[in-house]
């Protein structure tokens, strides 16, 4: 059965017609990674609408290939001009950049090419490997665990995503509400709507995501008159050529930091709001910590560029796997991925894999291949790219927002989906100017139906309300939630206050508790390892005094 | 007046916004079926985002005025910041507006030529760049949605297409 599903996902990714796909979504990511202020996260957006007419596995496959075009495209402005393309390519500029000017612009580009590609196959074979077994565990759930999930997701993202806990979490139930206005699934009930007929049937996913991230971003990066009109990077390539074997070779010579960094970004990938903006300054500092020679480190080091270049397109396959294996966005990337399954009828959820073989092996798949593709295309059209990237902001500006306008009209063929873009832009625009971060409000919109759908049938299971917190999965989420809400503080007051001393062993004791009530053999093990690492830290700091670096007031 | 700072203003208009939620959660329809109302969700969002708010405005409050970003450049200045944005808000609203008369194609060729034209630099030597731009850009996008993705765009009264 699995060969059988292993063979026709073969046969769907590698037809012409979705190849041509794949390149030209991973050359439109990578152009659009090496445009500064221009997000993955945007590009993957603007791609949804061309794939209302693809099959599921066309239009997934062409996306994947955005985002790991996407991931890697930001090294070339950043490693050429020292503006990052994206914020997954921050940490690559503080050694590529003076590398390039060191005179190796060539290897400074096969060194972040060839660890996008590793890392990005690092975290194939994870996702493969995950999962499924991930998938199994997601069976475990009922909708008491899973509604615990949404919160967690939510809280998380809003804890993450944003300098101010409050503000993020204002956004994530704004997006909750704006998932609630129209029909109710349930009971097919109107609601919300203020008496408008077109609110009947609630807003749909893609003008909302349309206009939250991408026409506020766009409207963000010309507010500058000036700079608008300027190019967006004034690069020249017609002397860079990719280094690739010295740069395969330095790599290979340097497996460690490949392997460990790629790790940190297939786990910062997993999970929810925890993207390549985090995970390449973790592994490049992890990196730096690890080196026998840190001072190197700025002035051009190879593991500089390995470790964040690695790392970030790792990320996308632990991503894959929360999405995939529990129906749950990773990131906004993958949120909207979901939203892509959603319009090709296929619902996510943690029996995805199993219900959906063929289409689950043929995004593993197309995840293998978009890394292959974008080496290939980046050592061919790497001129081109830097060309391209030379027009002015403005420009492209114009001409994406007439684009949104048609791909988001050719959804549901209604007028009014472009209007509740246009409104959901200025709400966006707003949001961004007021300090309101706008991913934990797109998982609201895309989580809420999840959320309620659960919660309905939850009480229809059983009036106790107690389950939520009796049922070990549902505890699980619920404690790794109130953590993460917390986690702000602790972040700020870390090492500074003494109860920050407590907060890491508290919530090692706290997780061990549902792990113990889950039975078998490992998870109370793995329980059993908690307790005693929270009771070693809580007399760590007991032998110190709790000492901290300031008094306490 | 001197703990009033933009945090306190948005979280009362937040607050606003909830409370008009809360009254139309009451106008939803009462159903003698289905497990829980149809009010239910809503009302435990709106419960939860008007702790949210309040949380917010507490927050701002204890802030205080002092730290209200001090506008430099006065007005002018803070709405030149602004310019562009609201310039394209404009144009993009004027485009929905004249839709149903020039439809997609039209309208969106003069969409994008005006914006560019508004945007970019006030030389006339950029004026037909600007056409060239739009024309390409919405007729290949058009073309491509029309033929390829087969999607009926809107229709304007001008042109038959």
């Amino acid at each position: 059965m699995i060969i059988e599903n292993v063979i026709g996902a073969f046969g769907d990714v590698f037809q012409l017609h979705n190849l041509l796909l794949m390149v030209i979504g991973v050359s439109a990511g990578l152009i659009a990674g090496a445009i500064p202020g221009f997000t993955i996260t945007m590009a993957v957006v603007l791609t949804l609408p061309f794939t209302f007419g693809l099959s599921a596995v066309e239009g997934l496959a062409t996306m994947i290939g955005v985002f790991v075009g996407g991931l890697s495209g930001g090294l070339m402005s950043g490693m050429l001009t020292g503006i990052p393309g994206t914020p997954s390519s921050v940490a690559t500029t503080f050694d590529g950049f003076p590398l390039a000017r060191k005179g190796q612009p060539g290897l400074a580009l096969g060194l972040g090419v060839w660890s996008s590609f590793f890392g990005g196959i690092i975290s194939a074979v994870i996702l493969v490997a995950l999962a499924p077994r991930l998938a199994r565990i997601g069976l475990e759930f009922g909708p008491w665990d899973y509604f615990a999930l949404v919160l967690f997701a939510l809280t998380i993202t809003a804890s993450l995503s944003g300098e101010n806990l409050v503000k993020g979490l204002i956004a994530g139930l704004m997006g909750l509400l704006v998932a609630a206005i129209g029909e109710d699934e349930i009971n097919g009930v109107a609601r919300l709507n203020f008496g408008v007929d077109s609110l009947e049937q609630g807003f749909s996913f893609l003008p909302v995501l349309v206009g939250l991230f991408a026409f506020s971003q766009l409207l963000s990066d010309i507010e500058d008159r000036d700079r608008a009109r300027q190019p967006m990077t004034d690069t020249h390539a017609e002397a860079v050529r990719v280094q690739h074997w010295a740069a395969i070779k330095t790599i290979v010579g340097r497996w460690v930091n490949l392997i460990r960094s790629s790790l940190i970004g297939v786990f910062t990938g997993m999970l929810p709001a925890a993207g390549g903006s985090i995970s390449n300054i973790l592994a490049y500092d992890q990196a730096k910590k690890a080196s026998k020679t840190p001072g190197d480190f700025g002035s051009g080091t190879p593991d500089g560029i390995i470790a964040p270049e690695a790392s970030n397109n790792a990320t996308a396959g632990g991503a894959l796997i929360t999405m995939m294996a529990l129906g749950i966005p990773g990131d906004v990337v993958t949120a909207v991925m979901l939203g892509a399954l959603l319009i090709h009828n296929v619902q996510p959820s943690p029996s995805f894999i199993i219900e959906n073989a063929q289409l689950a092996y043929a995004i593993f798949i197309a995840f293998f291949l978009a890394h292959f593709i974008m080496v290939a295309v980046q050592a061919v059209c790497l001129r081109a790219f830097l060309k391209i990237v030379r027009l002015p902001m403005y420009v492209l500006t114009a001409v994406i927002l007439a684009y949104t306008a048609i791909g988001v009209f050719a959804l549901n063929n209604v007028t009014f989906d472009i209007w509740s873009m246009f409104v959901f832009g200025i709400i966006g625009y707003t949001m961004r100017l007021l300090g309101f971060p706008l991913a934990p409000m797109i998982l609201g919109v895309v989580l809420g139906h999840i959320a309620e759908l659960n919660l309905s049938r939850a009480i229809s299971l059983s009036d106790d309300p107690t389950l939520f917190v009796t049922r070990p999965w549902s505890l699980f989420f619920l404690v790794v939630a109130a953590f993460s809400l917390v986690f702000p503080w602790y972040q700020a007051a870390a090492g500074k206050r003494r109860w920050t001393l407590a907060f890491l062993p508290a919530f090692a004791l706290a997780l061990s508790v549902p792990l113990f009530m889950m039975g078998g053999v490992v998870r109370p093990i793995i329980g059993g390892v908690l307790i005693l690492i929270g009771l070693l830290m809580l007399w760590r700091a007991h032998i110190k005094g709790w000492a901290t670096t300031e008094a306490a007031p | 007046m001197g703990r009033i700072n933009r945090d306190v203003i948005v979280a009362l208009l937040l607050l606003a916004g909830c409370g008009a939620f809360f009254h139309a959660s009451f106008q939803i329809e009462e159903t003698n079926y289905g497990t829980i109302q149809s009010w239910v969700w809503p009302r435990i969002v709106l419960t939860a985002l008007t702790g949210a708010c309040l949380l917010l405005l507490g927050q701002a409050l204890l802030r205080g005025a002092e730290t209200v970003e001090k506008r430099r450049g006065g007005f002018l200045a803070w709405a030149g910041r602004y310019r562009n944005a609201a310039y394209v808000y404009g144009l993009f609203f004027l485009f929905l507006v004249t839709l149903p008369y020039l439809g997609m194609l039209l309208g969106g060729v003069l969409f994008v030529f005006v914006t560019l034209t508004v945007l970019g630099r006030p030389q006339a030597s950029l004026v037909p760049l600007h056409l060239a731009i739009a024309i390409g850009s919405i007729g290949a996008m058009w073309a491509i949605f029309t033929f390829a993705l087969r999607v009926i765009l809107p229709q304007g009264v001008i042109l038959p297409f």
